[in-house]
């Protein structure tokens, strides 16, 4: 029995999930779209960017599986809600209630998932790093719905 | 003609208690002719079930809501765009991925009527909108708010009922609110 565990634990490392990295320049990326202070999307880079961009860092263990698997599953689930380097390209409806939805996830703390921040204690948010980009999310909504 | 049909059934396929001027739905039902439905607005599937949405939100029922935000989805997706008159569609066009982005959410937050509320607000904000850019749909709605919700920021809906039922606050405060407008 532990042996047929250890056989599959074997096999599985083979089945490697494609990474979720890519070097390429995003012309639609938030930055390109809308202003962006360095201070602000060094919080986002951080803290969101695992799993809200085309490229993720990856922890050591993340090329074990099946932990590799789960990881691709909330990366994939976390890009179809938000990708920043995307975000040009959504309508400006979608644009505004991201960004609402943005701010009421920090404000909840339903975001960053307690079990990214477990491990990554780095992407914890300050009082100070909320309030940085809760107010740049004010001001970005205030452009947008100038905008028509 | 057979997209019309199949977005009529799609959208009776949902919680039945709303329509009010269900006629076309009876005409369909007992099969005898088909020409009702073309007189149909082709936003009705879209407002029938955001209605059903709503009501079950002045219930305090997450999983009708949720129930009521998979058949909003699928009401968003089957609608003819082709027979909006031309300012709708120009709209339609502009909220469609973000309404349907609501309506998700609604249908897979069973369990948390908040954040389902939190949606509904938008997406309120969004059929409004829809509503208002097309012909007459022949039926009676009202455009509500609610000042207490969020903090006082406040909150509108659609309903078809001129009597207030809050879908922010459920029991809780069900006649809070007033009617901001009647629309068609």
């Amino acid at each position: 029995m532990f042996f047929l565990l250890i056989i599959i634990l074997v096999v599985i490392q083979f089945f490697r999930p494609a990474l979720n990295k890519s070097k390429q320049a995003y012309p639609n990326d938030i930055s390109r779209v809308y202003p962006l202070p360095d201070k602000v999307q060094g919080v986002l880079r951080t803290s969101c960017y695992d799993c809200h961009s085309n490229s993720t860092t990856y922890p050591w263990y993340a090329h074990i599986q099946p932990v590799g698997w789960w990881l691709a599953a909330h990366i994939k689930e976390g890009k179809e809600e938000l990708n920043f380097n995307e975000f040009g390209n959504y309508s400006r409806r979608r644009q505004q209630s991201t960004l609402k939805a943005i701010a009421s996830s920090i404000k909840d703390r339903a975001m960053p998932l307690d079990s990214y921040t477990l491990i990554h204690e780095k992407a914890k948010l300050s009082a100070n790093d909320k309030e940085l980009v809760l107010q740049w999310i004010e001001q970005t909504k205030d452009i947008l719905s100038k905008k028509k | 003609m057979a997209l019309a049909i199949l977005l009529f059934s799609a959208c009776n396929s949902g919680i039945k208690d709303t329509s009010n001027t269900g006629k076309a739905t009876d005409t369909l039902q007992t099969g005898s002719t088909v020409k009702t439905v073309e007189a149909v607005s082709p936003t009705k599937g879209i407002v029938t079930e955001y209605l059903n949405l709503k009501n079950a939100l002045t219930r305090d029922d997450d999983k009708n809501a949720a129930l009521a935000g998979n058949s909003l989805v699928k009401a968003l997706v089957l609608v003819d765009k082709s027979s909006m008159p031309t300012e709708q569609a120009k709209v339609f066009a502009d909220l469609s991925d973000d309404a349907k982005e609501h309506a998700e959410h609604i249908g897979s937050n069973a369990g948390n009527i908040k954040h389902q509320r939190e949606h509904f607000e938008t997406l309120s904000g969004e059929i409004y909108d829809l509503v208002k850019a097309g012909n007459n749909t022949g039926q009676k709605l009202y455009y509500d708010n609610c000042r207490m919700y969020n903090d006082g920021k406040g909150g509108n809906w659609i309903s078809e009922t001129k009597q207030i039922q809050n879908p922010y606050l459920g029991k809780d405060m069900l006649t809070c609110g007033v009617v901001k407008e009647e629309l068609n």
